[in-house]
């Protein structure tokens, strides 16, 4: 199943032109939505593949989504216990916007995009773009991941019921 | 027993992380042309950054030492200043100090990098054209010649170490002695080999070796090192093996002086070159 996400991503870096200002990744969200049993370091690795694998075989620049991927694995479940609670955490329940709430599991993800944008954000300009030119792509790119990333959530999360 | 190990994880997964971020920036760095500028820049950044620290560590904890040397130079002058107004009977101050004596100017300097472990050995100094500092000024230390600037810029100026195996300094033995062409051995750190001293001038070991003064570059008197063996080359000049005052590896604080008539001195130079040719 992952494995088929990690190919949806490809085929949105490679065949959907979105221009210099939107940033479409739905790489943070999968990461979200891994189990909770899974360790950091296993989650950092299947992150690293992942990215990897998306700068592989999109036309962008090799490590570039696998530099902006780790640092949402490494919060991952942090953040889960942080927003959902220690208690979540532990009984490791897939989470899922109608146990959760919407508020929560938007936060996830916005937490989620906004790490893993900045980064490649960031990266990408190299320190040769206007400031502004990345905040507004930041601001467009979270904008529209989350509202993309809202449904596929919903979907991966409620397959796992 | 439950807490260490949650401390192992945590440090677990931030070395697992930090490994990876590594990776990432490797191969960004080797795949993106600006990335890999803007990485190596930030790399640079953090290596100047620690770099500093170290030296700011370095420097603190040899401030005792320091402050030692200070306080005995600062002892030996006083004693030579009070020695000097004893015998001619002019009272001294010594809390304003004139900008130029006997046609230098001197101009008090830190050395903020120096390289010693090379054939061709360099420092940097952090005054430079603002400051009076000018090319072919000579940077002295209270034991010995460092070296001699070669370029000067706003703020910071380059220049060639004594420890240089292209670099000559005219010196002499004793205070009035025959004076020869002082260079670093360049083998040892603190060795240097006085050159051209005429055979039939006794030489005796230990004795003292002074800048001559016959240069436009350093005043005379600096002292250098002391006389050690000596051979005999060509049947006609003395090669006298010299052991150096100055202790590179802990240079610091050095005084950059400029002949204030180094100019005037040139255009002569120039000339005479002129009417050989």
């Amino acid at each position: 199943m992952y494995l088929l996400l990690v190919l949806i991503q490809i085929l949105v870096c490679n065949f959907i032109n979105t221009g210099p200002y939107l940033l479409l990744s739905l790489l943070p969200v999968f990461v979200l939505c891994l189990p909770l049993n899974v360790p950091a370091v296993v989650l950092m690795f299947i992150a690293a593949v992942s990215g990897l694998a998306v700068d592989w075989l999109s036309e962008g620049i090799i490590g570039l989504n696998f530099l902006a991927l780790v640092p949402v694995a490494f919060i991952r479940n942090r953040m889960v216990v942080l927003l959902f609670g220690k208690d979540h955490a532990e009984r490791t329940e897939n989470f899922s916007i109608r146990k959760n709430g919407f508020t929560r599991v938007s936060a996830a993800i916005l937490i989620c995009q906004s790490v893993f944008l900045l980064i490649y954000i960031v990266a990408d300009g190299a320190g040769t773009r206007p400031f502004v030119f990345n905040l507004v792509r930041f601001a467009v790119s979270l904008v529209c991941g989350y509202l993309i990333s809202l449904p596929v959530f919903n979907m991966l999360t409620s397959g796992g019921k | 027993m439950r807490g260490s190990g949650n401390i192992f994880r945590i440090v677990f997964n931030a070395v697992v992380f930090l490994l990876l971020e590594t990776a990432a920036l490797v191969m960004l760095s080797h795949n993106g042309r600006m990335q890999g500028i803007w990485i190596s820049r930030g790399v640079h950044a953090v290596q100047a950054f620690l770099w500093g620290g170290a030296e700011d560590i370095r420097d603190y904890f040899s401030l005792r030492k320091q402050n030692r040397e200070l306080a005995e130079e600062n002892f030996r002058l006083r004693n030579t200043i009070r020695e000097y107004g004893y015998l001619t009977g002019v009272n001294l101050q010594t809390d304003s100090v004139p900008e130029v004596i006997g046609g230098f100017r001197y101009i008090l300097a830190d050395a903020v990098k120096i390289s010693n472990n090379k054939q061709h050995n360099y420092l940097i100094i952090d005054k430079g054209s603002e400051d009076g500092v000018e090319e072919r000024s000579g940077i002295i230390a209270p034991n010995g010649v460092i070296g001699i600037v070669d370029a000067v810029g706003k703020h910071f100026s380059y220049a060639r170490s004594f420890k240089n195996s292209g670099m000559v300094v005219s010196a002499r033995i004793g205070r009035d002695g025959p004076v020869g062409e002082i260079m670093w051995d360049g083998m040892t750190p603190d060795g240097a080999v006085l050159r051209e001293i005429p055979h039939h001038i006794p030489v005796h070991q230990g004795d003292t070796v002074y800048t001559s003064g016959y240069s436009s570059i350093f005043p005379p008197d600096i002292p250098m090192g002391i006389t050690g063996e000596a051979s005999v080359v060509n049947g006609s000049t003395y090669n006298i093996d010299v052991r150096l005052f100055a202790d590179f590896g802990s240079v610091r604080y050095v005084t950059v002086v400029n002949n204030i008539d180094n100019r005037e001195i040139s255009v002569l130079e120039t000339g005479e070159v002129g009417d050989e040719e």
